[in-house]
């Protein structure tokens, strides 16, 4: 009894000595873990986090840098001023105004239209000259600044955590960073080499079409646009849009219904044509 | 008997102490297994970063390492789509100034005005 009175605390006092260090070693280990864990919650957080209107806009701009290297600018003031000019009519029926809408026509002979985040919005040479009147190019530039007004692309961008990394970095938000490298690169190799959702394709489609008939023009501008653009491109015409869009005959067909469901038949609308003819005399010239 | 007992229960308990103290102490100064772990973790994130993603075939050209640039010139040899090409574009300072003039191109609200009441179109909402 004596013994086991006098064993018990040496034993309690050895433990306690020789666990101490390993005890602290392991308490350590766990809080380290736990605050490494906060800060990657922290960091996956923060990038996964909506764009604020100022990064789309960086982005945005790094990408239209891209599209404007590779196809340069078509130079021509009475052009651009025009594209602007329905562009800005259809825009302004746009859910989203917090951004600024900007319009340009790129000097290639695809027919093509890109929209990049932050309302940089292009139309090559080439489909302002398979256009037939200014409706249709009004249902184009409508159905990119749905893009836009969808944020298609930006959903994208914030649901991929690997484009958003370095985001945080200081010089990440420069133009021409790293950054903004890899996330316009994604961008462009998504918009044109894969694709987007078809959802947002149809989406663009419904939203365009709404904006055009908001605006004035005959809802029916794109179908027009899209059954020339499918000709043309069974043609040998170059076009991503038909490569990597939802089938013509399929859009047509959600488009058609929502014009006869909403009523906007609109047969006595102007199509603008001569005026169209009139502003694109350079590029028909040229093509 | 009772020193006997003593030393024994002594010896067994430092025993158990020494097996249980010993296999943490290097946890303290060496955290292999953690950095094993970690490494484990970061090459299983690299083969799914080779695996797929949208973005997976992308490498960026500015500041990447050496293995990013073998693996462009992979994707070259398989072909690079047009979207591709257009992202490894460097926009020059002149592409650049061309992006400002766009964003500060602005209509006088006059001649947007005219334009759609020309056109019979609608201002606006």
């Amino acid at each position: 009894m004596t013994a086991l009175a006098w064993a018990a605390p040496a034993a309690v006092l050895f433990a306690g000595l020789a666990f101490a260090p390993a005890a602290r070693a392991q308490f350590g280990d766990i809080l380290r873990k736990a605050r490494e864990k906060t800060e990657k919650a922290q960091q996956i957080q923060k990038a996964l986090a909506p764009l604020t209107v100022e990064e789309e806009r960086e982005v945005g701009r790094e990408v239209a840098a891209k599209l404007v290297a590779h196809f340069h600018l078509y130079k021509n003031d009475a052009l651009t001023r025009y594209v602007n000019m329905v562009g800005a009519t259809v825009a302004a029926q746009a859910e989203r105004q917090e951004i600024p809408y900007r319009f340009a026509v790129l000097d290639s002979d695809s027919i093509n239209a890109f929209s990049a985040p932050g309302g940089y919005i292009f139309v090559t040479r080439g489909a302002i000259a398979l256009c037939e009147d200014e409706a249709e190019l009004a249902g184009v530039l409508a159905h990119e600044v749905g893009h836009v007004a969808g944020r298609h692309v930006l959903k994208i961008v914030e649901r991929d955590k690997a484009m958003r990394t370095g985001m945080e970095e200081s010089k990440a938000h420069m133009p021409g960073s790293a950054y903004l490298h890899r996330m316009s690169q994604g961008i462009l190799v998504k918009m044109i080499d894969q694709g987007l959702a078809p959802s947002d394709e149809f989406d663009a489609d419904q939203r365009g079409i709404k904006y055009a008939h908001g605006s004035g023009y005959p809802a029916d501008g794109l179908t027009r646009f899209l059954v020339r653009l499918d000709q043309a491109t069974q043609q040998g015409g170059k076009s991503f849009w038909t490569r990597t869009h939802p089938p013509v005959s399929e859009r047509n067909e959600n488009i058609r219904k929502t014009i006869t469901t909403q009523h906007w038949e609109d047969a006595d609308r102007p199509k603008l044509a001569d005026r169209f003819t009139r502003e694109t005399k350079s590029v028909k010239t040229k093509a | 008997m009772k020193l006997r007992f003593q030393f024994i229960l002594l010896a067994v308990l430092g025993a158990l102490l020494a097996s249980v103290a010993v296999p943490s102490a290097p946890a303290q100064d060496q955290p292999q297994p953690y950095q094993q772990q970690e490494q484990q973790k970061s090459e299983k994130d690299q083969k799914k970063k080779k695996k797929g993603g949208f973005f997976s075939g992308l490498k960026a050209v500015a500041g990447q390492s050496s293995e990013q640039q073998g693996e462009t010139a992979t994707a070259g040899t398989k072909g690079v789509g047009e979207g591709e090409e257009i992202g490894n574009a460097q926009p020059s300072s002149a592409d650049r100034a061309a992006v400002t003039a766009m964003e500060n191109y602005s209509l006088p609200q006059g001649d947007v005005k005219k334009f759609q009441t020309d056109g019979k179109l609608k201002a606006g909402k």
